[in-house]
Protein backbone atom coordinates (compact mmCIF):
# COMPACT_ATOMS: atom_id res chain seq x y z
CA UNK A 1 0.00 0.00 0.00
CA UNK A 2 1.36 3.47 -0.97
CA UNK A 3 2.55 5.16 1.98
CA UNK A 4 0.29 8.38 3.06
CA UNK A 5 0.58 11.99 1.77
CA UNK A 6 1.81 14.18 4.66
CA UNK A 7 -1.56 16.14 3.84
CA UNK A 8 -4.60 15.52 1.32
CA UNK A 9 -7.63 16.88 0.73
CA UNK A 10 -10.59 15.77 -0.90
CA UNK A 11 -13.60 17.18 -1.98
CA UNK A 12 -13.14 20.35 0.46
CA UNK A 13 -15.91 22.53 1.21
CA UNK A 14 -16.36 25.26 3.94
CA UNK A 15 -18.92 27.39 4.06
CA UNK A 16 -20.40 29.80 6.82
CA UNK A 17 -23.99 30.92 6.48
CA UNK A 18 -24.89 31.61 2.20
CA UNK A 19 -20.63 32.56 2.17
CA UNK A 20 -18.66 29.29 0.97
CA UNK A 21 -14.73 29.86 2.02
CA UNK A 22 -13.93 27.34 0.85
CA UNK A 23 -15.45 25.01 -2.47
CA UNK A 24 -14.53 21.61 -3.35
CA UNK A 25 -10.88 21.88 -2.94
CA UNK A 26 -8.96 18.59 -3.70
CA UNK A 27 -5.19 18.70 -3.59
CA UNK A 28 -2.04 16.87 -1.76
CA UNK A 29 1.43 17.51 -1.07
CA UNK A 30 4.53 15.22 -1.57
CA UNK A 31 6.66 14.43 1.28
CA UNK A 32 10.01 16.24 2.38
CA UNK A 33 9.43 18.97 0.20
CA UNK A 34 8.11 22.69 0.36
CA UNK A 35 4.81 23.34 -1.26
CA UNK A 36 3.82 27.00 -0.97
CA UNK A 37 -0.29 27.55 -0.74
CA UNK A 38 -1.03 30.89 -2.85
CA UNK A 39 -3.82 32.70 -3.36
CA UNK A 40 -4.95 36.15 -2.33
CA UNK A 41 -6.01 37.21 0.70
CA UNK A 42 -10.05 35.94 2.00
CA UNK A 43 -8.91 32.95 -0.65
CA UNK A 44 -9.64 30.00 1.80
CA UNK A 45 -5.89 29.48 2.85
CA UNK A 46 -6.36 29.95 5.91
CA UNK A 47 -9.99 28.21 6.42
CA UNK A 48 -8.30 25.32 4.53
CA UNK A 49 -5.49 24.99 6.70
CA UNK A 50 -7.77 25.01 9.91
CA UNK A 51 -9.71 22.48 8.68
CA UNK A 52 -6.72 20.73 8.57
CA UNK A 53 -5.52 21.13 11.52
CA UNK A 54 -9.38 19.46 13.21
CA UNK A 55 -9.36 23.56 14.26
CA UNK A 56 -12.68 24.02 11.34
CA UNK A 57 -15.09 21.17 10.51
CA UNK A 58 -15.41 20.62 7.10
CA UNK A 59 -19.20 21.18 5.74
CA UNK A 60 -18.53 18.47 3.12
CA UNK A 61 -15.20 16.50 1.93
CA UNK A 62 -12.05 15.67 4.39
CA UNK A 63 -8.56 16.63 5.04
CA UNK A 64 -6.16 14.41 6.09
CA UNK A 65 -2.74 14.50 7.74
CA UNK A 66 -0.44 11.23 7.59
CA UNK A 67 -3.65 8.84 6.16
CA UNK A 68 -5.88 10.66 9.06
CA UNK A 69 -8.18 12.85 9.79
CA UNK A 70 -5.98 15.34 12.72
CA UNK A 71 -8.68 14.62 15.38
CA UNK A 72 -8.00 11.14 15.30
CA UNK A 73 -3.99 11.48 15.20
CA UNK A 74 -2.22 10.48 17.90
CA UNK A 75 -0.11 12.28 19.91
CA UNK A 76 -0.36 15.01 17.16
CA UNK A 77 2.39 17.23 18.59
CA UNK A 78 5.28 14.58 17.33
CA UNK A 79 3.30 14.37 13.79
CA UNK A 80 2.81 17.96 12.56
CA UNK A 81 4.03 21.50 14.01
CA UNK A 82 1.69 24.52 13.25
CA UNK A 83 2.36 27.69 12.91
CA UNK A 84 -1.31 30.18 12.95
CA UNK A 85 -1.66 33.38 11.68
CA UNK A 86 -2.04 36.11 13.67
CA UNK A 87 -1.04 33.39 16.68
CA UNK A 88 -2.69 34.03 20.17
CA UNK A 89 -0.63 33.81 23.42
CA UNK A 90 -1.96 34.83 26.88
CA UNK A 91 0.27 38.11 26.88
CA UNK A 92 0.93 37.59 31.07
CA UNK A 93 2.70 33.97 30.73
CA UNK A 94 5.74 33.86 29.54
CA UNK A 95 6.97 32.04 26.67
CA UNK A 96 8.83 29.43 28.02
CA UNK A 97 5.75 28.84 30.53
CA UNK A 98 3.52 28.30 27.06
CA UNK A 99 6.02 25.83 25.62
CA UNK A 100 5.91 24.06 28.84
CA UNK A 101 2.17 24.09 28.87
CA UNK A 102 2.04 22.61 25.44
CA UNK A 103 4.82 20.35 26.42
CA UNK A 104 2.93 19.06 29.35
CA UNK A 105 -0.06 18.53 27.52
CA UNK A 106 1.57 16.92 24.62
CA UNK A 107 3.73 14.02 26.70
CA UNK A 108 6.74 16.21 25.31
CA UNK A 109 10.01 15.86 27.72
CA UNK A 110 9.89 19.56 29.38
CA UNK A 111 13.82 19.28 28.77
CA UNK A 112 12.35 19.77 24.43
CA UNK A 113 11.65 23.28 25.74
CA UNK A 114 14.93 25.07 26.73
CA UNK A 115 16.37 22.84 23.10
CA UNK A 116 13.32 24.33 20.79
CA UNK A 117 13.82 27.57 22.51
CA UNK A 118 17.42 28.10 21.45
CA UNK A 119 16.29 26.76 18.31
CA UNK A 120 14.66 30.12 17.29
CA UNK A 121 17.16 31.97 19.24
CA UNK A 122 14.99 33.23 21.86
CA UNK A 123 16.59 31.58 25.20
CA UNK A 124 17.54 35.03 26.15
CA UNK A 125 13.69 36.25 26.13
CA UNK A 126 12.47 32.85 27.54
CA UNK A 127 11.37 34.13 30.82
CA UNK A 128 9.94 37.47 29.60
CA UNK A 129 6.12 37.54 29.28
CA UNK A 130 4.41 36.95 25.82
CA UNK A 131 2.84 40.31 25.86
CA UNK A 132 5.70 42.37 26.09
CA UNK A 133 7.20 40.34 22.62
CA UNK A 134 7.41 42.22 19.52
CA UNK A 135 5.81 40.04 16.41
CA UNK A 136 9.13 38.63 15.15
CA UNK A 137 9.32 37.00 18.78
CA UNK A 138 6.17 35.90 18.76
CA UNK A 139 6.37 34.31 15.45
CA UNK A 140 9.27 32.16 16.78
CA UNK A 141 7.76 31.68 19.60
CA UNK A 142 5.26 30.02 17.45
CA UNK A 143 7.46 28.17 15.36
CA UNK A 144 9.28 26.91 19.06
CA UNK A 145 5.75 25.48 20.14
CA UNK A 146 5.14 23.78 16.43
CA UNK A 147 8.74 22.20 16.74
CA UNK A 148 8.44 20.88 20.27
CA UNK A 149 7.86 17.51 19.18
CA UNK A 150 10.00 17.03 16.08
CA UNK A 151 7.25 16.90 14.08
CA UNK A 152 8.23 15.68 10.28
CA UNK A 153 5.51 17.71 8.94
CA UNK A 154 4.95 21.59 9.43
CA UNK A 155 2.50 23.83 8.30
CA UNK A 156 2.79 27.40 8.87
CA UNK A 157 -0.17 30.29 7.76
CA UNK A 158 1.43 33.10 6.59
CA UNK A 159 4.35 33.28 8.80
CA UNK A 160 6.12 36.15 7.07
CA UNK A 161 3.16 38.64 7.72
CA UNK A 162 5.14 41.60 9.69
CA UNK A 163 7.92 40.28 10.13
CA UNK A 164 11.25 41.82 9.35
CA UNK A 165 13.61 41.79 6.41
CA UNK A 166 15.99 39.78 9.05
CA UNK A 167 12.64 37.61 10.24
CA UNK A 168 11.95 36.84 6.92
CA UNK A 169 15.74 35.75 5.89
CA UNK A 170 15.91 33.75 9.05
CA UNK A 171 12.21 32.08 8.49
CA UNK A 172 13.66 31.13 5.66
CA UNK A 173 16.93 29.69 6.37
CA UNK A 174 15.08 27.80 9.03
CA UNK A 175 12.56 26.30 6.65
CA UNK A 176 14.91 25.44 4.24
CA UNK A 177 17.52 23.27 7.07
CA UNK A 178 14.34 21.80 8.11
CA UNK A 179 13.52 20.17 4.40
CA UNK A 180 17.21 19.28 4.18
CA UNK A 181 17.05 16.90 7.41
CA UNK A 182 13.80 15.16 5.85
CA UNK A 183 11.14 17.20 6.77
CA UNK A 184 7.75 18.41 4.78
CA UNK A 185 6.60 22.42 5.07
CA UNK A 186 3.28 23.35 3.91
CA UNK A 187 3.53 27.21 3.79
CA UNK A 188 0.89 29.74 2.85
CA UNK A 189 1.26 33.30 1.59
CA UNK A 190 -0.66 35.72 -0.85
CA UNK A 191 2.64 36.61 -1.86
CA UNK A 192 4.12 34.95 -4.11
CA UNK A 193 7.51 36.08 -4.19
CA UNK A 194 8.07 35.10 -0.52
CA UNK A 195 7.08 31.66 -1.47
CA UNK A 196 9.11 31.42 -4.56
CA UNK A 197 12.33 31.56 -3.31
CA UNK A 198 11.94 28.62 -0.79
CA UNK A 199 8.98 26.28 -2.53
CA UNK A 200 9.36 23.52 -4.96
CA UNK A 201 6.07 23.23 -5.61
CA UNK A 202 2.75 25.19 -5.53
CA UNK A 203 -1.03 24.90 -4.86
CA UNK A 204 -2.92 28.08 -6.03
CA UNK A 205 -6.75 28.64 -4.75
CA UNK A 206 -8.54 31.50 -5.28
CA UNK A 207 -12.15 32.12 -3.81
CA UNK A 208 -11.99 29.01 -2.34
CA UNK A 209 -11.05 26.53 -5.64
CA UNK A 210 -8.16 25.14 -6.98
CA UNK A 211 -6.52 27.17 -9.65
CA UNK A 212 -2.98 25.55 -10.24
CA UNK A 213 -1.04 22.87 -8.50
CA UNK A 214 2.64 22.48 -9.98
CA UNK A 215 6.02 22.30 -9.01
CA UNK A 216 7.51 26.04 -8.97
CA UNK A 217 9.35 25.33 -12.31
CA UNK A 218 6.46 24.67 -14.37
CA UNK A 219 4.86 28.18 -12.62
CA UNK A 220 8.46 30.00 -13.86
CA UNK A 221 8.51 28.52 -17.18
CA UNK A 222 4.83 30.41 -17.32
CA UNK A 223 6.81 33.34 -16.49
CA UNK A 224 9.16 32.48 -19.09
CA UNK A 225 6.77 34.12 -21.39
CA UNK A 226 7.61 34.47 -25.71
CA UNK A 227 10.02 35.69 -28.03
CA UNK A 228 10.05 39.41 -29.30
CA UNK A 229 10.89 39.38 -33.06
CA UNK A 230 11.12 42.56 -35.05
CA UNK A 231 11.98 41.94 -39.05
CA UNK A 232 11.00 44.12 -42.20
CA UNK A 233 9.63 40.59 -43.68
CA UNK A 234 7.55 39.57 -40.12
CA UNK A 235 4.52 38.62 -42.50
CA UNK A 236 7.00 35.66 -44.31
CA UNK A 237 8.22 35.11 -41.21
CA UNK A 238 4.88 34.57 -39.24
CA UNK A 239 4.16 32.18 -41.72
CA UNK A 240 7.66 30.32 -41.50
CA UNK A 241 6.67 29.86 -37.83
CA UNK A 242 3.44 28.42 -38.46
CA UNK A 243 4.88 26.02 -40.69
CA UNK A 244 7.22 25.18 -37.67
CA UNK A 245 3.93 24.58 -35.32
CA UNK A 246 4.84 27.47 -33.28
CA UNK A 247 1.80 30.53 -32.50
CA UNK A 248 3.32 33.89 -33.29
CA UNK A 249 1.05 36.84 -32.44
CA UNK A 250 1.00 40.48 -34.32
CA UNK A 251 2.40 43.23 -32.09
CA UNK A 252 2.90 45.63 -35.15
CA UNK A 253 3.63 45.38 -38.92
CA UNK A 254 7.25 44.61 -38.15
CA UNK A 255 6.80 42.96 -34.41
CA UNK A 256 5.87 39.46 -33.71
CA UNK A 257 5.39 37.79 -30.23
CA UNK A 258 6.64 33.57 -30.43
CA UNK A 259 5.91 31.02 -28.06
CA UNK A 260 9.08 29.59 -28.83
CA UNK A 261 13.10 30.70 -26.74
CA UNK A 262 14.93 33.16 -28.93
CA UNK A 263 17.68 30.53 -30.11
CA UNK A 264 14.48 28.97 -32.43
CA UNK A 265 13.12 32.30 -33.16
CA UNK A 266 16.74 33.00 -34.92
CA UNK A 267 17.24 29.77 -36.45
CA UNK A 268 14.15 29.44 -38.56
CA UNK A 269 14.62 33.03 -39.32
CA UNK A 270 18.29 32.46 -40.38
CA UNK A 271 17.46 29.11 -42.27
CA UNK A 272 14.74 31.65 -44.34
CA UNK A 273 17.57 34.01 -44.90
CA UNK A 274 14.90 36.56 -43.35
CA UNK A 275 16.90 39.30 -41.49
CA UNK A 276 15.96 40.54 -37.90
CA UNK A 277 16.77 43.71 -36.67
CA UNK A 278 15.81 43.19 -33.28
CA UNK A 279 15.18 39.58 -31.08
CA UNK A 280 14.07 39.69 -27.25
CA UNK A 281 12.52 37.74 -24.66
CA UNK A 282 10.08 39.19 -23.38
CA UNK A 283 8.83 37.61 -19.84
CA UNK A 284 6.27 38.11 -16.96
CA UNK A 285 6.97 38.17 -13.86
CA UNK A 286 6.00 34.88 -11.41
CA UNK A 287 3.79 37.71 -9.64
CA UNK A 288 2.23 38.66 -13.37
CA UNK A 289 1.60 34.88 -13.66
CA UNK A 290 -0.15 34.47 -10.27
CA UNK A 291 -2.27 37.51 -10.79
CA UNK A 292 -3.46 36.16 -13.60
CA UNK A 293 -4.20 32.72 -12.76
CA UNK A 294 -6.00 34.39 -9.51
CA UNK A 295 -7.66 36.45 -11.34
CA UNK A 296 -9.27 34.43 -14.08
CA UNK A 297 -9.92 32.20 -11.77
CA UNK A 298 -13.61 30.72 -10.96
CA UNK A 299 -16.24 32.41 -10.43
CA UNK B 1 -5.46 12.57 31.10
CA UNK B 2 -3.05 13.31 33.54
CA UNK B 3 -0.51 15.04 31.93
CA UNK B 4 -3.82 17.60 30.53
CA UNK B 5 -4.78 17.89 33.97
CA UNK B 6 -1.11 18.48 35.36
CA UNK B 7 -0.87 21.27 31.90
CA UNK B 8 -4.62 23.02 33.06
CA UNK B 9 -3.11 23.47 36.45
CA UNK B 10 0.00 24.95 34.85
CA UNK B 11 -2.46 27.21 32.60
CA UNK B 12 -3.51 28.71 35.60
CA UNK B 13 -0.40 28.77 37.54
CA UNK B 14 1.69 30.39 34.73
CA UNK B 15 -0.31 34.08 34.88
CA UNK B 16 -0.98 36.35 37.25
CA UNK B 17 -4.77 35.03 37.93
CA UNK B 18 -3.62 33.60 41.34
CA UNK B 19 -1.76 36.40 42.88
CA UNK B 20 -4.97 38.67 42.24
CA UNK B 21 -7.84 36.45 43.85
CA UNK B 22 -5.36 35.46 46.52
CA UNK B 23 -4.94 39.27 47.48
CA UNK B 24 -8.78 39.32 46.70
CA UNK B 25 -9.28 36.19 48.97
CA UNK B 26 -6.98 38.10 51.82
CA UNK B 27 -8.85 41.62 51.58
CA UNK B 28 -12.78 39.85 51.47
CA UNK B 29 -12.37 36.79 54.27
CA UNK B 30 -10.00 39.20 56.54
CA UNK B 31 -12.16 42.12 56.25
CA UNK B 32 -15.44 40.60 56.76
CA UNK B 33 -14.13 38.42 59.75
CA UNK B 34 -12.40 41.30 61.42
CA UNK B 35 -15.28 43.18 61.42
CA UNK B 36 -17.66 40.97 62.67
CA UNK B 37 -15.26 39.85 65.39
CA UNK B 38 -15.00 43.16 66.08
CA UNK B 39 -18.85 43.82 66.04
CA UNK B 40 -19.20 41.06 68.35
CA UNK B 41 -19.47 40.48 72.24
CA UNK B 42 -17.83 38.11 74.17
CA UNK B 43 -20.89 36.50 75.45
CA UNK B 44 -21.63 35.87 71.95
CA UNK B 45 -18.18 34.93 70.64
CA UNK B 46 -17.93 32.25 72.95
CA UNK B 47 -20.72 30.28 71.31
CA UNK B 48 -20.38 27.49 68.24
CA UNK B 49 -22.64 29.02 66.59
CA UNK B 50 -20.95 32.43 66.25
CA UNK B 51 -17.30 30.85 65.99
CA UNK B 52 -18.56 28.65 62.68
CA UNK B 53 -20.39 31.40 61.30
CA UNK B 54 -16.85 32.94 61.36
CA UNK B 55 -15.21 29.95 59.97
CA UNK B 56 -18.09 30.45 56.86
CA UNK B 57 -16.63 33.67 56.28
CA UNK B 58 -14.16 31.13 54.09
CA UNK B 59 -17.06 30.06 51.55
CA UNK B 60 -15.92 33.28 49.98
CA UNK B 61 -13.43 30.96 48.60
CA UNK B 62 -15.99 28.96 46.67
CA UNK B 63 -17.04 32.31 44.62
CA UNK B 64 -13.80 32.56 44.02
CA UNK B 65 -13.42 29.25 43.01
CA UNK B 66 -16.28 29.86 40.36
CA UNK B 67 -14.91 31.81 38.58
CA UNK B 68 -10.92 30.25 38.29
CA UNK B 69 -13.87 27.45 36.45
CA UNK B 70 -15.27 29.74 34.30
CA UNK B 71 -11.33 30.84 33.56
CA UNK B 72 -10.03 27.53 33.18
CA UNK B 73 -12.72 26.69 30.36
CA UNK B 74 -13.99 30.22 28.86
CA UNK B 75 -10.52 32.22 29.53
CA UNK B 76 -8.69 30.44 26.78
CA UNK B 77 -11.21 31.70 24.06
CA UNK B 78 -10.83 35.18 25.77
CA UNK B 79 -6.87 35.31 24.60
CA UNK B 80 -6.82 32.66 21.61
CA UNK B 81 -4.73 29.56 22.76
CA UNK B 82 -7.66 27.73 23.17
CA UNK B 83 -6.14 26.43 19.11
CA UNK B 84 -2.95 25.83 21.06
CA UNK B 85 -4.99 23.10 23.34
CA UNK B 86 -7.08 21.59 20.78
CA UNK B 87 -3.69 21.45 18.01
CA UNK B 88 -1.79 19.48 21.11
CA UNK B 89 -5.63 17.71 22.24
CA UNK B 90 -7.88 17.25 19.40
CA UNK B 91 -10.51 15.46 21.56
CA UNK B 92 -12.52 18.10 22.79
CA UNK B 93 -14.16 16.65 25.48
CA UNK B 94 -10.99 15.33 26.94
CA UNK B 95 -10.00 18.91 27.03
CA UNK B 96 -13.05 19.60 28.76
CA UNK B 97 -13.16 16.59 31.09
CA UNK B 98 -9.34 17.34 32.54
CA UNK B 99 -10.35 20.89 32.97
CA UNK B 100 -13.33 19.85 35.09
CA UNK B 101 -11.02 17.73 36.91
CA UNK B 102 -8.27 20.74 37.26
CA UNK B 103 -10.69 22.82 38.42
CA UNK B 104 -12.08 20.49 41.23
CA UNK B 105 -8.28 20.46 42.22
CA UNK B 106 -8.26 24.59 42.34
CA UNK B 107 -11.31 24.73 43.99
CA UNK B 108 -10.30 22.59 46.49
CA UNK B 109 -6.70 24.91 46.80
CA UNK B 110 -8.38 28.36 46.84
CA UNK B 111 -11.08 27.30 49.23
CA UNK B 112 -8.24 26.53 50.89
CA UNK B 113 -6.53 29.12 51.28
CA UNK B 114 -9.79 30.90 51.83
CA UNK B 115 -10.10 29.11 55.36
CA UNK B 116 -6.49 29.69 56.34
CA UNK B 117 -6.87 33.46 55.92
CA UNK B 118 -10.10 33.34 58.31
CA UNK B 119 -8.57 30.79 60.67
CA UNK B 120 -5.73 32.98 61.28
CA UNK B 121 -7.23 36.19 61.68
CA UNK B 122 -10.49 34.57 63.93
CA UNK B 123 -7.98 32.35 65.78
CA UNK B 124 -5.83 35.20 66.48
CA UNK B 125 -8.82 37.34 68.23
CA UNK B 126 -9.97 34.52 69.78
CA UNK B 127 -7.28 33.74 71.55
CA UNK B 128 -6.60 37.21 72.65
CA UNK B 129 -9.96 37.31 74.73
CA UNK B 130 -11.16 35.15 77.21
CA UNK B 131 -13.68 33.07 75.44
CA UNK B 132 -13.33 29.39 74.79
CA UNK B 133 -11.21 28.71 71.23
CA UNK B 134 -13.73 26.11 69.31
CA UNK B 135 -12.68 26.36 66.20
CA UNK B 136 -10.72 23.24 66.19
CA UNK B 137 -14.27 21.53 66.96
CA UNK B 138 -15.64 18.63 65.30
CA UNK B 139 -18.54 20.59 64.12
CA UNK B 140 -15.88 23.94 62.83
CA UNK B 141 -14.16 21.14 61.09
CA UNK B 142 -17.13 19.62 59.46
CA UNK B 143 -17.45 23.29 57.97
CA UNK B 144 -14.18 23.60 56.61
CA UNK B 145 -14.42 20.28 55.06
CA UNK B 146 -18.21 21.02 53.44
CA UNK B 147 -16.56 24.48 52.24
CA UNK B 148 -13.52 22.36 50.73
CA UNK B 149 -16.62 20.53 48.96
CA UNK B 150 -18.26 23.36 47.82
CA UNK B 151 -15.17 24.83 46.46
CA UNK B 152 -14.38 21.82 44.41
CA UNK B 153 -18.29 21.97 42.97
CA UNK B 154 -18.33 25.55 42.36
CA UNK B 155 -15.18 25.01 40.59
CA UNK B 156 -16.94 22.16 38.40
CA UNK B 157 -19.77 24.75 37.68
CA UNK B 158 -17.74 27.81 36.70
CA UNK B 159 -16.15 25.05 33.80
CA UNK B 160 -19.19 24.00 32.71
CA UNK B 161 -20.65 27.87 32.60
CA UNK B 162 -17.62 28.56 30.93
CA UNK B 163 -17.71 25.78 28.23
CA UNK B 164 -21.18 26.25 27.30
CA UNK B 165 -20.87 30.53 27.24
CA UNK B 166 -16.87 30.49 26.02
CA UNK B 167 -17.51 34.15 26.59
CA UNK B 168 -15.38 34.80 30.32
CA UNK B 169 -16.34 38.31 30.97
CA UNK B 170 -19.70 37.31 30.43
CA UNK B 171 -20.02 34.29 31.67
CA UNK B 172 -18.55 36.10 35.45
CA UNK B 173 -20.91 38.72 35.11
CA UNK B 174 -24.04 35.94 34.58
CA UNK B 175 -22.81 33.38 37.26
CA UNK B 176 -22.57 37.13 40.07
CA UNK B 177 -26.32 38.28 38.57
CA UNK B 178 -27.37 35.37 39.28
CA UNK B 179 -25.61 34.43 42.88
CA UNK B 180 -26.57 37.73 43.54
CA UNK B 181 -29.89 38.58 42.35
CA UNK B 182 -31.38 35.25 40.34
CA UNK B 183 -31.26 33.00 43.41
CA UNK B 184 -32.45 35.58 45.84
CA UNK B 185 -35.57 35.72 43.73
CA UNK B 186 -36.02 32.39 43.78
CA UNK B 187 -35.51 31.99 47.53
CA UNK B 188 -38.85 34.91 47.80
CA UNK B 189 -40.65 32.39 45.97
CA UNK B 190 -39.45 29.51 48.39
CA UNK B 191 -38.18 27.26 45.48
CA UNK B 192 -34.26 28.23 46.05
CA UNK B 193 -33.27 24.81 47.46
CA UNK B 194 -32.40 23.29 44.05
CA UNK B 195 -30.88 26.19 42.27
CA UNK B 196 -26.93 25.94 41.59
CA UNK B 197 -26.10 28.00 44.50
CA UNK B 198 -27.71 27.15 47.30
CA UNK B 199 -27.23 23.55 45.94
CA UNK B 200 -23.54 24.29 46.64
CA UNK B 201 -24.43 26.29 49.96
CA UNK B 202 -25.99 22.75 51.35
CA UNK B 203 -22.46 21.47 50.57
CA UNK B 204 -20.45 24.35 52.28
CA UNK B 205 -22.86 24.20 55.62
CA UNK B 206 -21.96 20.69 55.88
CA UNK B 207 -25.27 19.30 56.73
CA UNK B 208 -25.91 22.18 58.81
CA UNK B 209 -30.14 21.98 59.41
CA UNK B 210 -31.38 24.99 57.43
CA UNK B 211 -35.00 25.41 55.99
CA UNK B 212 -33.69 27.58 53.31
CA UNK B 213 -31.15 24.21 51.93
CA UNK B 214 -31.32 20.92 50.94
CA UNK B 215 -28.98 18.40 53.21
CA UNK B 216 -25.37 17.50 52.50
CA UNK B 217 -25.91 14.83 49.97
CA UNK B 218 -28.93 16.08 48.27
CA UNK B 219 -27.17 18.91 47.47
CA UNK B 220 -24.25 17.82 46.67
CA UNK B 221 -25.66 15.43 43.95
CA UNK B 222 -27.50 18.40 42.79
CA UNK B 223 -24.55 20.82 42.90
CA UNK B 224 -22.49 18.35 41.06
CA UNK B 225 -25.21 17.59 38.31
CA UNK B 226 -25.37 21.10 37.77
CA UNK B 227 -22.09 21.24 37.23
CA UNK B 228 -21.53 18.23 35.07
CA UNK B 229 -24.96 19.06 32.63
CA UNK B 230 -22.98 22.38 32.00
CA UNK B 231 -19.71 20.59 30.99
CA UNK B 232 -21.31 17.97 29.18
CA UNK B 233 -23.46 20.49 27.07
CA UNK B 234 -20.27 22.47 27.06
CA UNK B 235 -18.01 19.71 25.85
CA UNK B 236 -20.67 19.36 22.69
CA UNK B 237 -20.69 22.73 21.97
CA UNK B 238 -17.14 22.98 22.21
CA UNK B 239 -16.62 20.27 20.07
CA UNK B 240 -19.08 21.32 16.97
CA UNK B 241 -17.74 25.19 17.08
CA UNK B 242 -14.84 25.97 14.85
CA UNK B 243 -11.88 27.91 16.19
CA UNK B 244 -11.10 30.47 13.91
Amino acid sequence: MAEARPIEVRGLTKRYGSTVAVDDLTFSIPAGRITGFLGPNGAGKTTTLRAVLGLVRPSAGEARVAGEPYRRLRDPLRRVGAVLEADSFHPARSGRNHLRVLALAGGIPLARVDDVLAEVELTGAARRKVGGYSLGMRQRLSVAGALLGLPELLVLDEPANGLDPEGIRWLRNFLREFTAGGGTVFISSHVLAEVAQLANEVVIIHRGRLVAQEPLETLMARAAGGTVARSPEAERLRALFAEAGLEATVISADELRVAAPPERVGEIAAAAGIVLHELRTEAASLEEVFLGLTSEGPS
Amino acid sequence: MIRLIRAELVKLSTTRLFLWLGLLIVALSGFVTTITILSTDELSLATLDQQRSLAQFAAVGAIIALIVGIVLAAGEYAHGTIAHTFLVSPVRPRVVAAKLIAGAIVGVLVTGFAELVTWTIAAAWISGRSVPFLLDSRPILDTYLGILGAGALAAVLGVGLGAVLRRQTAAIVIALVWLLVGEPVLSTAGIQEYAPGHAIAAVAVAGERSSELLGLWPGLLVALFYGIAFAAVGAVLMDRTDVS
